[in-house]
């Protein structure tokens, strides 16, 4: 009996940490690391899903400096740009497709610039003042600048 | 087209200004962007493309756009586009905008711009990116609101544009519309509307429009509404068969718009007001009082392919729905089915690449409500109630 019990308490200590293990496993299946990166120039070193919503929708074209921003994409099928729509502007990107499209082709306004795969993207950002993009991991240099998402 | 000249002459004068002024212009103050389309439309039982009932290709649309900031607050922007769309409107390049944007204020939450120039119509759902054919969401549009016999005059205006936005981390996007211009109409546009037995000329004298639209914060709806005030005036030619005319035209309509992530349904309800004075004869007095709605869902099947189904009622009088007054102040030389236009539309777009589109459309229509010319219909060629369009598009852009 003493040894059912054992191994019972051992069964249920193991199912405990085999549930966590499950645990972490989902959640870094679900985890995401995308980093918002910057040109050095850029003095913003944290900004708001809101704000982040704002810059890449084009309603905010300035930082708080008033040096104007430059926004870098990638194309609108690029698994990393569906990934950075949905989980960090809470958008599909067929939305953003929309808001750019009106811009570009009615006049009014001007639409991100798009860069063919991620290696153009930070090498954009790094060559642009006032540059904003995306990028899975950022390289930690003094080249580019990651800001952290508040809210 | 003189003051389109003289405002280009000024455009290059404010760019070369630009360009001593601003030291530190590089590439991404300058961009451009394009469309190229060509598709074929089959339409049984009516005129709409052309008078016969064979397949046409002319469902041809290419535009080409550039953008220049000329300081940190003006830039500069135009669209040049060729059209070959049949009888829907008149074959040829045209300048879709061409205009001077001054970003009047731009803080963290407000942003107001003034355009100048010809500015481009953004009032309605689709109006902003109704010529462009991968950005609008079917080949042929609800026919009431974008209704093609207008498109020159509705697609933009020569005058002055404000636009306002605010974005409230509590309650979301608020944009306000404004312009105040007029359309050059050419002689074969005015054709297309009035009669090719309109040998006078047409003049919009006056365009004046207003919208509001709100997104709730972090939501997938918004709502829209605009106004529109309109003054034409028709100038007859010394033998003509009509006299000389105005013609005025209100037009107000509401709209919502749902993005999720497979679904998405959109509307827009509206009313229009057409006055005619004169033009029949020098004491003509016409005033209409016309309604109409469409509805319209899009499901994406997956990344690629996208089903669009709408439905879309319209009627010229609220009080002649069925166009039995209509038949009957015409002597029955107009058949009742031109005071109303039904349409279900069906179709499947289909993105071959990033930047390549396929769409294959059907049209069910019951009606001749719009079909050209509305003011004097021409019921010889139109002679069917039910008339159908399917049509096929390939799309590229850049």
């Amino acid at each position: 009996m003493f040894i059912w019990l054992f191994h019972k308490d051992m069964f249920i200590k193991n199912i405990s940490k085999l549930w966590l293990l499950c645990f972490l496993l989902i959640a870094s299946f679900n985890a995401y690391s995308i980093d918002i990166i910057t040109h050095p120039s850029v003095k913003t070193k944290s900004l708001t899903t809101a704000q982040l919503r704002r810059i890449y929708s084009m309603r905010q074209l300035f930082w708080h400096s008033g040096s104007p921003i430059v926004v870098f994409v990638l194309p609108s099928k690029h698994k990393l740009h569906q990934k950075f729509t949905k989980k960090m502007l809470r958008m599909f990107p067929y939305q953003l497709d929309r808001i750019w499209n009106k811009l570009t082709y009615s006049g009014v306004g001007t639409a991100p610039i798009v860069v063919d795969n991620a290696h153009a993207l930070i090498d954009a950002v790094m060559k642009t003042t006032g540059a904003i993009g995306y990028i899975e991991k950022a390289p930690i240099n003094n080249k580019i600048n990651i800001i952290s998402i508040k809210g | 087209m003189k003051n389109i000249k003289s405002f280009f002459c000024f455009i290059l004068l404010l760019a070369w200004f630009g360009e001593t002024q601003a030291a530190d212009l590089t590439l991404s103050n300058w961009q451009w962007h394009g469309f190229l389309s060509q598709g074929i439309i089959d339409v049984n039982g009516s005129d709409f493309v052309s008078n016969d009932d064979s397949i046409s290709s002319e469902l041809t649309e290419v535009g080409i756009n550039t953008s220049v900031q000329l300081l940190s607050n003006v830039r500069f922007a135009t669209q040049a586009v060729y059209l070959d769309g049949g009888d829907r409107y008149s074959k040829g390049a045209r300048i879709d905008y061409l205009l001077l944007d001054w970003g009047l204020f731009n803080k963290n939450n407000w942003q107001a711009n003034l355009y100048i120039g010809r500015f481009k119509n953004v009032h309605w759902l689709y109006s902003s990116v109704r010529d462009v054919p991968f950005a609008r969401p079917s080949i042929i549009l609800p026919q009431s609101v974008y209704f093609d016999g207008f498109r020159d005059i509705a697609v933009s205006g020569d005058g002055a544009a404000l636009k306002l936005s605010y974005t409230d981390d509590s309650y979301g996007d608020f944009d306000v519309n404004y312009s105040y211009g007029t359309s050059p109409l050419s002689k074969k546009q005015g054709q297309i509307i009035l009669s090719k037995l309109a040998l006078g000329d047409v003049k919009q004298d006056i365009d004046s429009q207003a919208s509001f639209y709100w997104r709730p914060v972090f939501s997938s709806w918004r709502f829209g509404l605009s106004l529109l005030d309109s003054d034409f005036s028709y100038h007859s030619s010394a033998q003509d068969y009509f006299a000389d005319g105005k013609f005025s035209f209100q037009f107000y309509t509401l709209n919502a718009l749902y993005e999720g992530e497979k679904w998405e349904f959109s509307g827009e309800i509206y009313q229009e007001r057409f006055v005619t004075k004169g033009f029949y004869h020098s004491q003509f007095l016409q005033d209409h009082l016309g309604q109409g709605a469409y509805i319209q869902t899009r499901y994406k099947l997956n990344d690629d392919f996208t089903l669009l189904a709408r439905y879309e009622k319209f009627y010229m009088d609220k009080e002649d729905k069925k166009g039995k007054q209509l038949e009957i102040d015409s002597a029955g030389a107009v058949p009742h089915y031109f005071a109303f236009q039904n349409d279900f539309t069906f179709s499947l777009s289909y993105d071959l690449t990033n930047n390549f589109k396929f769409r294959l459309e059907h049209h069910w229509v019951n009606g001749g409500a719009r079909l050209t010319p509305i003011v004097l219909p021409n019921p010889l060629i139109n002679n069917q109630q039910h008339w159908q369009i399917t049509a096929l598009q390939l799309m590229m852009w850049f």
